[in-house]
């Protein structure tokens, strides 16, 4: 990992291209701020004086192919909602009742002018259709979602509910449209509605997908770039067996520390290690950065956390790609680190000096696994409900301690006010923190206890080595290549997120547990909950644990390859265990998650 | 005539893909933290109509914060932020007095003693069509 130092010619040009490339995002619009919200305290702004044709404004709106939400919305403005509540949805004024038509003046006729729906219906003479923008109007609603179900519960005033899920979505990003308040590239619904305030006009982003892809491109070059560079060296400067006396002996740093000088080559490739261990590392870095960008805009509050989740979603400039790759990195953590146990026992890597290194990586294998449910569950919308309250009702029901652990996790004697503001803290800080101690430890005890596992030099059929920095390379084009599936995979599939979780009793939808406790869920299907949903699982654990100790060890020299003879019964051992996860995740999947 | 390699080329291309990556990133960076939650707070004020304020008044409203004052030289809003740094003035009969680092104003206003180095502003207030009174706090310069 090392810079060259760049001499002038090169460092001119250096300075060059990046000039060029500031001066170029300096020129893309900045579409991150928002128009001045200017809020007036009480009475709505004057109309703007009509000056367009009456022929014009009772026109048809213009609708593009296929309709996108607004014009959708704008379409059944026109066709339902424009008779009272005017073209601009100013509201039923007189200047509007004149414009709409002479004899289609409501109040005087009680018919519905040029628009009669085929039952007919009389306006009401003690209700006035209000206006919808303007400064005052909508005051009620704080955001899309409650204006959306006053909406769908109330209107149209002749045959409310009528209007079907998507077309009052469609109505209500029309009116946000014309209040200014309908963010660009949004879809209105039940994920991103909370966050839309109906009061002040919209943030918006512009679409981030060309970005990203410059930014991936870029990335890609330049690491490549970067890895031939130092091919070239490794090929010319490695392969000269005599040291080069001029060169002064580098000096070493941190970064020199976490590999040894050299490693045997059969025991470093790909197909030996999988790569899983490193992986897990880049992993496990991607989640801190995403995580920390994160928590600059998530609020541990019950009523605004799904919100903000929202808002990071779909408002903020590239808070959406932070949130996936969070979500997706986390995802990929929980197969990545299977694997690596998996590699570490079929290769009988864990024995003798590295037994303590095993229970270190269990431990953070834990971690994780914590660490993805309380994530989980700080979504705090409709989706977590169920596994919030199976999952801490599992603590309930340990005998003697279950409720004041229960208490001590959750804060409170049901999930409450306090109960986000504690998961916040685990998540964030308890586990986290936990997670990296034991992972600094885990990378230390490895180069402690001799770095990768290798059979006794006498039985070694060969003795290839590559250097540190070989070694690097092939890690640092690891870390490309997954930093690129995360990237398109987090710009392709959006993480889940719902509406915000409410206090009324919602129908027991799809209760199933977060994909990694599936396992779980199925064997609480047994029996009872303390046997089946916490020893169990605990069992497993300490079995997983104990193989190192109860079970014979791989000879020396079968160490580094795969499937030893010594250690036959371990590696029997994990892989049914690791089966029968899979095997209950698969059962789950696909048997109805209801009781 | 510099020597240039193709390795010092291709070191020099490396380098700048890297920058430019930075550069990127850090812009989105900025861009994802720029984003403004929650709106600005208002900065116009309806204040009903004009007749509440009657010729000799002084009427403090606590909201903007603000006193309209309406005597022999018309009807004027001045703000009740202290220049200094921004402490919310009370009133007393000699005038105003910041709480927080004891700056002076007189009645109209006008800066008597420090650490405060400005007078209080003067905010604009105009009458709207519907016949109530608005006040502007936006900086002078930003109408």
């Amino acid at each position: 990992m090392t810079f060259p130092r760049l001499s002038p010619p090169r460092g001119l040009l250096t300075v060059l291209l990046a000039s060029a490339a500031i001066s170029f995002f300096l020129l893309l619009p900045s579409r991150a701020t928002a128009a001045s919200p200017t809020q007036v305290t009480s009475t709505p702004s004057p109309q703007p004086t009509p000056t367009l044709d009456p022929a014009v404004r009772l026109q048809r709106p213009a609708v593009s192919d296929p309709p996108t939400q607004v014009e959708e919305g704008a379409l059944k403005y026109w066709g339902v909602c424009m008779a009272c509540h005017g073209d601009r949805a100013q509201g039923l004024t007189d200047e509007w009742r004149t414009v709409y038509g002479e004899d289609s003046n409501c109040w005087a006729s009680g018919c519905h002018g040029t628009h009669i729906p085929p039952w007919g219906f009389e306006i009401p003479k003690d209700r006035l259709a209000p206006a919808m923008t303007g400064a005052g109007t909508l005051a009620r609603f704080n955001n899309a979602q409650e204006l959306k179900d006053y909406i769908k519960e109330t209107m149209p005033w002749w045959n409310p509910g009528s209007l079907k899920e998507d077309e009052a979505w469609a109505v209500t990003a029309y009116i946000l449209k014309i209040r200014n308040s309908m963010p660009e590239n949004v879809e209105l619904g039940a994920a991103t509605a909370s966050a839309i305030t109906v009061q002040y006009a919209a943030a918006s982003h512009g679409d981030e997908r060309p970005a990203i892809l410059f930014f991936a491109i870029v990335i890609v070059l330049a690491t490549l770039g970067w890895t031939a560079q130092d091919l070239l060296r490794t090929k010319r400067e490695n392969s000269m067996s005599a040291p080069d006396e001029k060169k002064p002996i580098e000096k070493p740093n941190f970064f020199h520390h976490l590999h040894p000088p050299t490693i045997p080559a059969a025991q470093a490739r790909l197909r030996y290690t999988l790569g899983a261990g490193g992986l897990a590392v880049f992993l496990s870095l991607i989640l801190l950065v995403t995580g920390i960008l994160e928590m600059f805009y998530y609020l541990p509050v019950p009523e605004r956390a799904a919100i903000s989740v929202q808002t990071i979603t779909s408002l903020v400039p590239f808070g959406g790609l932070t949130r996936n790759l969070h979500f997706w990195s986390a995802q990929a953590l929980v197969i990545v680190m299977f694997v690596h146990l998996l590699r570490v026992i079929l290769t009988g890597a864990y024995a003798r000096q590295r037994r303590l290194n095993y229970l270190i990586g269990l431990g953070m294998l834990a971690a994780v696994l914590l660490l993805d449910f309380t994530g989980y569950v700080l979504r705090w919308d409709e989706g977590i409900r169920w596994a919030l309250i199976v999952g801490t009702n599992l603590l309930k029901i340990i005998p003697g301690i279950g409720h004041s652990l229960y208490q001590l996790v959750v804060g409170g004697s049901s999930p409450g006010s306090s109960s986000v503001e504690r998961f916040y803290t685990w998540h964030i800080f308890v586990l986290t923190f936990g997670y990296i101690i034991l992972g600094v430890w885990h990378i230390f005890r490895t180069r402690r206890d001799g770095g990768i596992a290798v059979p006794p030099p006498e039985t070694r059929n060969g003795t290839a080595r590559i250097s540190r920095f070989e070694l690097v390379r092939r890690e640092v084009l690891m870390m490309l290549a997954a930093g690129l599936v995360l990237l398109v995979v987090s710009t392709l599939f959006p993480a889940p997120i719902e509406m915000p979780m409410t206090q009324a009793t919602a129908e027991l939808g799809d209760a199933r547990a977060p994909w990694f406790f599936l396992w779980v869920q199925e064997l609480l299907k047994l029996g009872d909950p303390f046997l089946w949903g916490v020893l169990a699982p605990i069992v497993t654990l300490i079995l997983m644990a104990l193989l190192p100790y109860i079970f014979p060890e791989a000879r020396d020299s079968e160490l580094g390859s795969w499937l030893p003879r010594g250690n036959r019964i371990a590696q029997i051992a994990a892989m049914s265990l690791i089966l029968t996860f899979i095997l209950l995740t698969i059962l789950s999947t696909f048997s109805s998650a209801q009781p | 005539m510099i020597n240039f390699s193709r390795r010092d080329f291709l070191k020099t291309i490396t380098n700048s893909l890297f920058a430019i990556a930075g550069i990127t990133g850090v812009s989105g960076l900025i861009r994802f933290l720029s984003y403004q939650f929650d709106a600005a707070p208002p900065t116009e004020f309806d204040i009903g109509p004009a007749v509440n304020y009657p010729p000799g008044s002084r009427t403090v409203l606590a909201n903007i914060p603000a006193v309209i004052i309406n005597d022999e030289a018309g009807l004027r809003a001045v703000s009740l932020v202290c220049t200094h740094l921004g402490c919310t003035i009370g009133e007393d009969l000699q005038g105003f007095a910041c709480p927080c680092h004891g700056s002076r104003f007189d009645p109209n206003g006008r800066m008597v003693k420090g650490p405060a180095a400005k007078s209080l502003e003067k905010l604009r207030i105009e009458e709207t069509p519907e016949g109530t009174l608005r006040v502007y706090t936006a900086q002078a310069g930003a109408t």
